[in-house]
């Protein structure tokens, strides 16, 4: 880009403002490498709590399972800090966004730690703040499939109180394959795109 | 009558730069020069001309060892750039 004054004429100059505009909000797509990890986390675990739960002679080692969640939120917050200095840039969506998915964590972190007080029937309790954060990461991102993605968890979550508590569980790893993966993915291949 | 543009928006570098600025909070230097695709120097003459009119804020500091260039829009730029965007209006009015 040059500094011209003279042959900037009115219609360059709103195409100009236009396609920077953009190019500082190109960058939908980011946030997939998290939809992703943190789907297949929590569909692991999910599906491994109930293999466990079903298929066992000990059943009640099932919960342990969860723990692969702490590992996921050491991966989260290398990415993040490694993200946040290649960026170059923040918005203010972009704060939004993160600090949307930090309260959703901060919400449903005790629902995880006092799991064995509920009998570990949690899912019914998690689904609702995970299916927020993901709608409203949909607005904020514009992207379609994931508020679809959110409404999904709101449905799993109301679903979940009327199943038996190890079906509860299969809710919750089908909700996180539709709620995380399926956008994570169309998330991913859109960036790729774009690229 | 048409107004005027700002002279010192009417140049597309600097228009550039402060189109990025003002859909970010804040950028950095690579950044901005990424996006624009302009060369260092003069990257760095067009963002002193525009902090020199207070229309950005330019901050130095270091990240690690390496110096960093943070640059933020100012109230009066953002002003100026609402009324570059309006005078554009009324030339591009039919």
């Amino acid at each position: 880009m040059k500094t011209k004054h003279d042959n900037l004429n009115p219609q360059e100059s709103l195409e100009l403002i236009k396609s920077m505009i953009n190019q500082a909000k190109g960058n939908i797509g980011r946030s997939s490498f998290y939809f992703l990890l943190w789907g297949w986390v929590i569909a692991l675990c999910n599906f491994g709590m109930y293999v466990i739960f079903k298929f066992t002679s000990f059943p009640h080692n099932a919960p342990y399972i969860w723990l692969l969640v702490v590992p996921a939120w050491i991966i989260t917050l290398i990415h993040a800090n490694k993200q946040q200095k290649q960026r170059g840039a923040t918005t203010h969506l972009d704060e939004i966004n993160k600090w949307l998915w930090i309260t959703m964590a901060i919400s449903i972190l005790p629902v995880w730690f006092f799991g064995a007080k509920l009998n570990w029937m949690i899912n019914a309790i998690v689904m609702m703040p995970i299916g927020s954060a993901t709608f409203l990461s949909g607005i904020i991102i514009r992207f379609r499939p994931l508020i679809l993605g959110g409404i999904t968890f709101w449905f799993a979550g109301i679903a979940c109180y009327l199943v038996t508590p190890s079906e509860q569980i299969l809710i919750g790893g089908l909700a996180v394959m539709l709620g995380y993966l399926i956008p994570g993915y169309m998330l991913k291949n859109q960036r790729e795109k774009n690229v | 009558m048409f107004k005027e543009l700002d002279p010192l928006l009417h140049s597309q570098l600097r228009l550039g730069v402060m189109s990025l600025l003002m859909s970010v909070e804040s950028a950095e230097f690579t950044f901005l020069k990424e996006k624009t695709n302009a060369t260092a120097g003069n990257l760095s003459v067009q963002l002193d001309k525009l902090s020199e009119a207070g229309y950005i804020t330019i901050e130095k500091s270091f990240k690690g060892k390496k110096p960093l260039t943070t640059c933020t829009i100012t109230k009066k730029g953002m002003k100026a750039f609402e009324e570059y965007v309006n005078a554009l209006k009324q030339y591009i009015k039919p």
